[in-house]
Protein backbone atom coordinates (compact mmCIF):
# COMPACT_ATOMS: atom_id res chain seq x y z
CA UNK A 1 0.00 0.00 0.00
CA UNK A 2 1.29 3.18 -1.16
CA UNK A 3 1.86 5.53 1.96
CA UNK A 4 1.11 8.64 0.02
CA UNK A 5 -2.74 7.63 -0.37
CA UNK A 6 -3.12 8.09 3.21
CA UNK A 7 -1.89 11.46 3.16
CA UNK A 8 -3.49 14.65 2.10
CA UNK A 9 -2.92 15.14 -1.16
CA UNK A 10 -0.11 18.25 -1.96
CA UNK A 11 -1.49 19.51 -5.15
CA UNK A 12 1.12 21.87 -5.41
CA UNK A 13 3.78 19.25 -5.23
CA UNK A 14 2.05 17.25 -7.58
CA UNK A 15 1.24 19.48 -9.98
CA UNK A 16 4.83 20.71 -10.58
CA UNK A 17 6.03 16.69 -10.46
CA UNK A 18 4.09 16.19 -13.50
CA UNK A 19 5.68 19.52 -15.32
CA UNK A 20 8.53 17.75 -14.56
CA UNK A 21 8.10 14.40 -16.24
CA UNK A 22 6.22 16.15 -19.35
CA UNK A 23 9.33 18.12 -19.95
CA UNK A 24 11.73 15.59 -19.22
CA UNK A 25 14.20 15.13 -22.25
CA UNK A 26 14.88 11.66 -23.28
CA UNK A 27 18.17 11.76 -21.76
CA UNK A 28 16.76 12.45 -18.39
CA UNK A 29 14.20 9.70 -18.78
CA UNK A 30 17.23 7.32 -19.76
CA UNK A 31 18.93 7.93 -16.87
CA UNK A 32 16.48 8.43 -13.94
CA UNK A 33 14.75 4.81 -14.81
CA UNK A 34 15.73 2.11 -13.09
CA UNK A 35 13.30 -0.43 -14.26
CA UNK A 36 9.66 -1.09 -14.98
CA UNK A 37 7.45 -0.78 -11.44
CA UNK A 38 4.66 -2.10 -11.37
CA UNK A 39 1.61 0.04 -11.81
CA UNK A 40 -0.70 1.10 -8.96
CA UNK A 41 -3.80 2.47 -10.17
CA UNK A 42 -6.40 1.49 -12.30
CA UNK A 43 -6.14 2.92 -15.34
CA UNK A 44 -9.18 3.38 -17.81
CA UNK A 45 -8.84 4.97 -21.32
CA UNK A 46 -11.52 6.97 -22.98
CA UNK A 47 -11.23 7.32 -26.74
CA UNK A 48 -13.55 8.22 -29.55
CA UNK A 49 -13.79 10.83 -32.25
CA UNK A 50 -13.90 14.29 -31.53
CA UNK A 51 -17.54 15.69 -30.54
CA UNK A 52 -18.48 12.33 -28.62
CA UNK A 53 -18.83 13.64 -25.64
CA UNK A 54 -16.10 12.36 -23.93
CA UNK A 55 -14.94 15.15 -21.45
CA UNK A 56 -18.63 15.19 -20.40
CA UNK A 57 -18.71 11.41 -20.14
CA UNK A 58 -16.29 11.23 -18.16
CA UNK A 59 -17.43 14.06 -15.65
CA UNK A 60 -20.27 12.16 -14.96
CA UNK A 61 -18.44 8.90 -14.67
CA UNK A 62 -15.79 10.65 -12.53
CA UNK A 63 -18.52 10.30 -10.04
CA UNK A 64 -19.59 7.20 -9.70
CA UNK A 65 -15.92 5.72 -9.88
CA UNK A 66 -15.12 7.65 -6.46
CA UNK A 67 -17.58 4.92 -5.07
CA UNK A 68 -14.82 2.74 -6.14
CA UNK A 69 -11.85 4.50 -5.80
CA UNK A 70 -10.59 7.21 -3.03
CA UNK A 71 -8.49 9.31 -5.31
CA UNK A 72 -9.51 9.54 -8.86
CA UNK A 73 -7.11 11.37 -11.28
CA UNK A 74 -8.27 12.61 -15.18
CA UNK A 75 -5.80 13.33 -17.76
CA UNK A 76 -7.05 15.21 -20.73
CA UNK A 77 -4.78 15.51 -24.20
CA UNK A 78 -5.73 18.13 -26.24
CA UNK A 79 -3.83 18.74 -29.96
CA UNK A 80 -0.74 20.63 -30.43
CA UNK A 81 -0.17 22.57 -32.96
CA UNK A 82 2.79 21.05 -35.21
CA UNK A 83 3.48 24.56 -36.20
CA UNK A 84 3.77 26.88 -33.09
CA UNK A 85 3.42 24.09 -30.91
CA UNK A 86 0.56 25.90 -29.16
CA UNK A 87 -2.49 24.34 -27.76
CA UNK A 88 -6.05 25.03 -26.05
CA UNK A 89 -6.85 22.86 -23.37
CA UNK A 90 -10.22 22.79 -23.16
CA UNK A 91 -11.38 19.88 -21.78
CA UNK A 92 -11.65 20.36 -18.50
CA UNK A 93 -14.18 23.31 -19.15
CA UNK A 94 -16.37 20.74 -19.40
CA UNK A 95 -15.57 19.05 -16.39
CA UNK A 96 -16.47 22.28 -13.79
CA UNK A 97 -18.34 20.70 -11.66
CA UNK A 98 -15.62 18.01 -10.30
CA UNK A 99 -13.06 20.49 -9.22
CA UNK A 100 -14.57 21.43 -6.18
CA UNK A 101 -13.69 17.54 -5.42
CA UNK A 102 -10.55 17.34 -3.12
CA UNK A 103 -10.93 13.26 -4.44
CA UNK A 104 -10.51 14.74 -8.23
CA UNK A 105 -7.33 15.75 -9.80
CA UNK A 106 -7.88 17.44 -13.21
CA UNK A 107 -4.78 17.41 -15.44
CA UNK A 108 -4.80 18.68 -19.15
CA UNK A 109 -1.65 17.52 -21.62
CA UNK A 110 -1.02 19.02 -25.10
CA UNK A 111 -0.11 16.11 -27.41
CA UNK A 112 3.35 17.82 -28.12
CA UNK A 113 5.38 15.46 -30.91
CA UNK A 114 3.41 12.49 -30.27
CA UNK A 115 1.08 12.02 -32.80
CA UNK A 116 -0.74 8.49 -31.39
CA UNK A 117 -3.44 10.51 -29.86
CA UNK A 118 -1.71 10.81 -26.35
CA UNK A 119 1.10 13.12 -25.17
CA UNK A 120 4.88 12.92 -25.25
CA UNK A 121 6.01 11.20 -21.71
CA UNK A 122 2.77 9.87 -20.53
CA UNK A 123 3.72 6.66 -19.45
CA UNK A 124 6.07 8.98 -17.10
CA UNK A 125 3.49 11.32 -16.26
CA UNK A 126 1.18 8.37 -15.42
CA UNK A 127 3.73 6.94 -12.69
CA UNK A 128 4.07 10.30 -11.00
CA UNK A 129 0.18 9.35 -10.51
CA UNK A 130 0.93 6.30 -8.99
CA UNK A 131 3.74 7.74 -6.52
CA UNK A 132 1.02 10.13 -5.15
CA UNK A 133 -1.25 7.35 -4.49
CA UNK A 134 -3.99 7.62 -6.81
CA UNK A 135 -6.45 4.51 -6.90
CA UNK A 136 -7.87 4.90 -10.91
CA UNK A 137 -6.71 7.12 -13.62
CA UNK A 138 -8.86 8.17 -16.43
CA UNK A 139 -7.27 8.90 -19.16
CA UNK A 140 -8.68 11.24 -22.52
CA UNK A 141 -7.29 10.60 -25.82
CA UNK A 142 -7.37 13.50 -28.73
CA UNK A 143 -10.03 11.27 -30.63
CA UNK A 144 -8.35 11.32 -33.90
CA UNK A 145 -5.45 9.66 -35.34
CA UNK A 146 -4.61 5.96 -34.22
CA UNK A 147 -5.57 6.73 -30.13
CA UNK A 148 -7.69 4.10 -29.74
CA UNK A 149 -4.57 1.21 -30.51
CA UNK A 150 -2.35 3.92 -28.60
CA UNK A 151 -4.31 3.84 -25.48
CA UNK A 152 -5.08 0.49 -25.10
CA UNK A 153 -0.63 -0.19 -24.64
CA UNK A 154 -1.55 1.99 -21.52
CA UNK A 155 -4.84 1.41 -19.50
CA UNK A 156 -6.53 -1.44 -18.39
CA UNK A 157 -9.73 -0.77 -19.39
CA UNK A 158 -10.77 0.99 -22.87
CA UNK A 159 -14.06 2.84 -23.86
CA UNK A 160 -14.77 3.76 -26.83
CA UNK A 161 -17.51 6.39 -26.83
CA UNK A 162 -19.43 7.39 -30.09
CA UNK A 163 -22.65 9.90 -30.98
CA UNK A 164 -25.48 9.40 -32.59
CA UNK A 165 -25.03 10.59 -36.73
CA UNK A 166 -21.40 8.84 -36.31
CA UNK A 167 -22.31 6.29 -39.26
CA UNK A 168 -19.35 7.54 -41.36
CA UNK A 169 -17.64 7.20 -38.15
CA UNK A 170 -18.18 3.10 -37.45
CA UNK A 171 -17.46 3.05 -41.53
CA UNK A 172 -14.03 4.22 -41.16
CA UNK A 173 -13.87 2.33 -37.73
CA UNK A 174 -14.66 -0.78 -39.05
CA UNK A 175 -10.49 -1.52 -40.10
CA UNK A 176 -9.53 -3.00 -36.73
CA UNK A 177 -9.64 0.25 -34.75
CA UNK A 178 -13.04 -0.85 -33.28
CA UNK A 179 -11.76 -4.05 -32.56
CA UNK A 180 -9.58 -2.60 -29.26
CA UNK A 181 -12.18 -1.83 -26.77
CA UNK A 182 -13.85 -3.43 -24.05
CA UNK A 183 -16.93 -1.39 -23.90
CA UNK A 184 -18.63 0.80 -25.87
CA UNK A 185 -20.55 3.71 -25.52
CA UNK A 186 -22.98 5.24 -27.53
CA UNK A 187 -23.52 9.02 -25.63
CA UNK A 188 -26.29 12.02 -26.54
CA UNK A 189 -28.92 8.99 -26.05
CA UNK A 190 -31.55 11.30 -26.35
CA UNK A 191 -30.56 12.41 -29.59
CA UNK A 192 -32.37 11.00 -32.94
CA UNK A 193 -30.32 7.92 -34.15
CA UNK A 194 -28.98 6.70 -31.08
CA UNK A 195 -30.85 3.56 -31.34
CA UNK A 196 -29.79 3.25 -34.51
CA UNK A 197 -26.37 3.98 -33.87
CA UNK A 198 -26.26 0.80 -30.97
CA UNK A 199 -27.80 -1.30 -33.66
CA UNK A 200 -24.87 -0.56 -36.61
CA UNK A 201 -22.54 -1.05 -33.77
CA UNK A 202 -23.63 -4.39 -32.58
CA UNK A 203 -23.92 -5.93 -36.09
CA UNK A 204 -20.24 -4.55 -36.45
CA UNK A 205 -18.95 -6.12 -33.28
CA UNK A 206 -20.92 -9.19 -33.74
CA UNK A 207 -19.50 -9.97 -36.92
CA UNK A 208 -15.78 -9.20 -35.86
CA UNK A 209 -16.13 -11.10 -32.73
CA UNK A 210 -16.51 -14.10 -34.13
CA UNK A 211 -17.37 -16.73 -31.76
CA UNK A 212 -16.23 -15.02 -29.00
CA UNK A 213 -18.79 -13.13 -26.79
CA UNK A 214 -20.17 -9.44 -28.07
CA UNK A 215 -18.53 -6.47 -25.90
CA UNK A 216 -21.32 -4.43 -23.80
CA UNK A 217 -22.87 -1.61 -25.49
CA UNK A 218 -24.22 1.04 -23.67
CA UNK A 219 -26.60 4.05 -24.86
CA UNK A 220 -26.18 6.63 -22.12
CA UNK A 221 -26.85 10.38 -21.67
CA UNK A 222 -23.74 12.00 -20.32
CA UNK A 223 -25.09 15.69 -19.50
CA UNK A 224 -28.09 14.13 -17.67
CA UNK A 225 -26.42 10.77 -16.11
CA UNK A 226 -28.97 8.82 -17.62
CA UNK A 227 -27.14 5.14 -17.82
CA UNK A 228 -24.39 5.68 -16.03
CA UNK A 229 -24.85 3.52 -13.88
CA UNK A 230 -24.96 0.67 -15.90
CA UNK A 231 -21.88 2.09 -17.86
CA UNK A 232 -20.03 2.28 -13.98
CA UNK A 233 -21.42 -1.55 -13.63
CA UNK A 234 -19.74 -2.65 -16.83
CA UNK A 235 -16.66 -0.86 -16.36
CA UNK A 236 -16.49 -2.91 -12.31
CA UNK A 237 -17.93 -6.08 -14.61
CA UNK A 238 -14.59 -5.57 -16.49
CA UNK A 239 -12.19 -5.17 -13.40
CA UNK A 240 -13.50 -8.43 -11.81
CA UNK A 241 -12.79 -10.65 -14.90
CA UNK A 242 -9.94 -8.92 -15.59
CA UNK A 243 -6.07 -10.30 -14.89
CA UNK A 244 -3.15 -8.52 -14.84
CA UNK A 245 -0.77 -10.88 -17.45
CA UNK A 246 2.47 -10.51 -18.18
CA UNK A 247 1.51 -9.38 -21.93
CA UNK A 248 0.37 -5.87 -20.31
CA UNK A 249 3.85 -5.11 -19.14
CA UNK A 250 5.00 -6.14 -22.51
CA UNK A 251 2.80 -3.55 -24.34
CA UNK A 252 3.27 -0.91 -22.05
CA UNK A 253 7.49 -1.41 -21.81
CA UNK A 254 7.01 -1.34 -26.05
CA UNK A 255 4.96 2.10 -26.03
CA UNK A 256 7.16 3.49 -23.76
CA UNK A 257 10.59 2.97 -25.88
CA UNK A 258 8.66 3.62 -28.31
CA UNK A 259 7.75 6.83 -27.72
CA UNK A 260 11.12 7.61 -26.35
CA UNK A 261 12.57 6.28 -30.05
CA UNK A 262 9.67 8.75 -31.54
CA UNK A 263 10.74 11.87 -29.91
CA UNK A 264 14.44 11.15 -30.42
CA UNK A 265 13.66 10.86 -34.15
CA UNK A 266 11.58 14.45 -34.71
CA UNK A 267 14.74 16.20 -33.12
CA UNK A 268 16.76 14.39 -35.18
CA UNK A 269 14.63 15.05 -38.39
CA UNK A 270 14.24 18.71 -37.10
CA UNK A 271 17.54 19.21 -37.07
CA UNK A 272 18.27 17.75 -40.36
CA UNK A 273 20.34 19.52 -42.89
CA UNK A 274 19.30 21.15 -46.23
CA UNK A 275 22.48 20.14 -47.32
CA UNK A 276 20.50 16.44 -47.27
CA UNK A 277 17.67 17.79 -49.41
CA UNK A 278 17.49 16.08 -52.75
CA UNK A 279 19.73 13.40 -51.90
CA UNK A 280 19.11 9.98 -52.80
CA UNK A 281 16.17 8.33 -49.94
CA UNK A 282 19.49 5.55 -48.93
CA UNK A 283 21.46 8.45 -48.01
CA UNK A 284 18.82 10.24 -46.08
CA UNK A 285 17.88 7.13 -44.52
CA UNK A 286 20.94 5.98 -43.59
CA UNK A 287 22.26 9.29 -42.29
CA UNK A 288 19.07 9.23 -39.69
CA UNK A 289 19.94 5.83 -38.70
CA UNK A 290 23.62 7.05 -38.19
CA UNK A 291 22.48 9.92 -36.09
CA UNK A 292 19.65 8.41 -34.21
CA UNK A 293 22.33 5.19 -33.18
CA UNK A 294 24.52 8.02 -31.23
CA UNK A 295 23.81 8.20 -27.38
CA UNK A 296 22.60 11.39 -26.65
CA UNK A 297 23.76 14.15 -24.04
CA UNK A 298 26.60 13.33 -21.57
CA UNK B 1 27.23 9.98 -42.10
CA UNK B 2 26.41 12.08 -38.80
CA UNK B 3 23.84 14.38 -38.99
CA UNK B 4 25.25 18.15 -38.46
CA UNK B 5 22.74 20.98 -35.88
CA UNK B 6 20.77 22.91 -38.87
CA UNK B 7 21.77 26.90 -38.09
CA UNK B 8 18.26 28.71 -39.77
CA UNK B 9 16.22 29.61 -37.25
CA UNK B 10 12.72 28.11 -36.45
CA UNK B 11 9.58 29.28 -36.08
CA UNK B 12 9.10 32.07 -33.42
CA UNK B 13 7.35 31.08 -30.76
CA UNK B 14 7.98 33.40 -27.87
CA UNK B 15 5.19 31.29 -25.66
CA UNK B 16 6.83 27.58 -26.30
CA UNK B 17 6.04 25.40 -23.39
CA UNK B 18 4.71 28.14 -20.93
CA UNK B 19 1.35 27.06 -19.77
CA UNK B 20 -0.75 30.13 -18.84
CA UNK B 21 -4.86 30.03 -17.67
CA UNK B 22 -6.91 32.70 -18.94
CA UNK B 23 -9.70 33.12 -16.40
CA UNK B 24 -13.03 35.08 -16.37
CA UNK B 25 -13.57 36.16 -12.35
CA UNK B 26 -16.37 37.49 -10.87
CA UNK B 27 -20.03 38.37 -12.75
CA UNK B 28 -19.63 39.54 -16.03
CA UNK B 29 -20.62 37.39 -18.79
CA UNK B 30 -18.20 39.05 -21.71
CA UNK B 31 -15.16 36.75 -22.43
CA UNK B 32 -14.59 37.83 -26.40
CA UNK B 33 -11.62 39.58 -25.09
CA UNK B 34 -10.21 37.00 -23.15
CA UNK B 35 -10.89 34.52 -25.64
CA UNK B 36 -9.08 36.39 -28.36
CA UNK B 37 -6.34 36.78 -25.85
CA UNK B 38 -5.80 32.70 -25.10
CA UNK B 39 -5.70 32.16 -28.52
CA UNK B 40 -3.21 34.98 -29.66
CA UNK B 41 -0.92 33.50 -27.11
CA UNK B 42 -1.99 30.11 -28.30
CA UNK B 43 -0.19 31.09 -31.31
CA UNK B 44 2.56 32.16 -30.13
CA UNK B 45 3.15 28.78 -28.67
CA UNK B 46 2.02 28.27 -24.92
CA UNK B 47 -0.47 25.77 -24.06
CA UNK B 48 -3.48 27.59 -22.45
CA UNK B 49 -6.10 26.69 -20.65
CA UNK B 50 -9.50 28.57 -20.44
CA UNK B 51 -11.69 28.29 -17.47
CA UNK B 52 -15.04 29.76 -18.78
CA UNK B 53 -17.14 32.45 -17.49
CA UNK B 54 -17.74 33.56 -13.65
CA UNK B 55 -15.40 31.46 -12.05
CA UNK B 56 -14.84 32.27 -7.93
CA UNK B 57 -10.88 33.11 -7.24
CA UNK B 58 -10.88 29.88 -5.25
CA UNK B 59 -12.03 28.21 -8.24
CA UNK B 60 -9.33 29.51 -10.96
CA UNK B 61 -6.55 29.02 -7.97
CA UNK B 62 -7.21 25.77 -7.81
CA UNK B 63 -7.36 25.45 -11.39
CA UNK B 64 -3.71 27.37 -11.38
CA UNK B 65 -2.28 24.99 -8.96
CA UNK B 66 -3.40 21.25 -10.07
CA UNK B 67 -2.53 22.54 -14.02
CA UNK B 68 1.15 24.04 -12.66
CA UNK B 69 0.27 27.01 -14.70
CA UNK B 70 3.33 29.49 -15.23
CA UNK B 71 0.93 32.41 -15.45
CA UNK B 72 -2.63 33.05 -14.45
CA UNK B 73 -4.78 35.99 -16.79
CA UNK B 74 -7.53 37.50 -15.45
CA UNK B 75 -10.11 39.39 -17.38
CA UNK B 76 -12.51 41.47 -15.67
CA UNK B 77 -14.97 43.85 -17.19
CA UNK B 78 -17.27 44.28 -14.16
CA UNK B 79 -15.36 47.14 -12.30
CA UNK B 80 -14.72 44.79 -9.40
CA UNK B 81 -11.04 44.05 -10.36
CA UNK B 82 -9.82 45.16 -7.26
CA UNK B 83 -11.40 42.77 -4.89
CA UNK B 84 -11.23 40.02 -7.42
CA UNK B 85 -7.47 40.48 -7.72
CA UNK B 86 -7.35 40.69 -4.37
CA UNK B 87 -9.33 37.70 -3.62
CA UNK B 88 -6.79 35.75 -6.30
CA UNK B 89 -3.72 36.25 -5.01
CA UNK B 90 -4.55 35.47 -1.75
CA UNK B 91 -6.03 31.88 -2.51
CA UNK B 92 -2.50 31.60 -4.80
CA UNK B 93 -0.39 32.42 -1.46
CA UNK B 94 -2.83 30.16 0.45
CA UNK B 95 -2.13 27.48 -1.53
CA UNK B 96 1.90 28.24 -1.52
CA UNK B 97 1.66 29.40 -5.34
CA UNK B 98 2.22 33.03 -5.00
CA UNK B 99 5.22 32.91 -7.55
CA UNK B 100 2.64 32.09 -10.21
CA UNK B 101 2.98 35.41 -12.41
CA UNK B 102 -0.37 37.01 -12.81
CA UNK B 103 -2.01 39.42 -15.37
CA UNK B 104 -4.86 41.51 -15.78
CA UNK B 105 -6.87 42.78 -18.68
CA UNK B 106 -10.13 44.61 -19.72
CA UNK B 107 -11.61 47.40 -18.36
CA UNK B 108 -9.65 48.49 -16.00
CA UNK B 109 -9.53 52.46 -15.34
CA UNK B 110 -5.76 54.35 -15.65
CA UNK B 111 -5.83 55.33 -11.85
CA UNK B 112 -5.72 51.95 -10.76
CA UNK B 113 -3.49 50.00 -12.85
CA UNK B 114 -0.52 51.20 -9.56
CA UNK B 115 -3.00 49.83 -6.99
CA UNK B 116 -3.20 46.04 -9.08
CA UNK B 117 0.65 46.64 -9.60
CA UNK B 118 0.99 47.49 -6.32
CA UNK B 119 -0.87 43.92 -5.25
CA UNK B 120 1.42 41.81 -7.03
CA UNK B 121 0.09 42.00 -10.73
CA UNK B 122 3.02 42.01 -13.38
CA UNK B 123 1.54 43.65 -15.90
CA UNK B 124 -2.63 45.39 -16.67
CA UNK B 125 -3.11 45.34 -20.15
CA UNK B 126 -6.32 47.75 -21.69
CA UNK B 127 -7.93 46.73 -24.70
CA UNK B 128 -6.42 49.80 -26.88
CA UNK B 129 -3.33 47.18 -26.64
CA UNK B 130 -1.93 45.22 -29.59
CA UNK B 131 -1.85 41.65 -29.00
CA UNK B 132 1.62 41.30 -29.99
CA UNK B 133 2.48 43.43 -27.34
CA UNK B 134 0.38 41.70 -24.88
CA UNK B 135 1.88 38.07 -25.76
CA UNK B 136 5.53 40.24 -25.91
CA UNK B 137 4.95 41.37 -22.39
CA UNK B 138 3.94 37.93 -20.93
CA UNK B 139 6.66 35.97 -23.04
CA UNK B 140 9.52 38.91 -21.41
CA UNK B 141 7.80 38.41 -17.97
CA UNK B 142 8.08 34.78 -17.69
CA UNK B 143 11.76 33.97 -19.68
Amino acid sequence: MNARAQMTLDRRALGRALSRAANASVEEILAADAGEAATRARRIGVTGPPGAGKSTLIAALARYRLEHAGRVAIIAVDPSSSKTHGSVLGDRIRMDRLVDDPRVYIRSLASRGASDGLAENLPEILAVLDDFGFDEIILETVGVGQSEFAVRDLVDIELLVMAPGAGDQIQAMKAGIIETADIYVVNKADQPGAARAETELRAILTMTAGSAPVPPIIRVQADTGEKMDELDAAIEDCVRRRKEGDADAVRRGRHRVKGLIVRRLNEVLLDMPVALEGRPIREVYDAVMDTLSQRTGP
Amino acid sequence: MMIETATEPRAASPLRGKRILVAKPGLDGHDAGAKVVALAMRDAGAEVIYTGLRKSPAYIARVAIDEDVDAVGLSILSGSHKELVAETIAALKEEDAGDIALFVGGTIPAEDIDALIEMGVRTVFTADMKLDDVVDAVAKALA
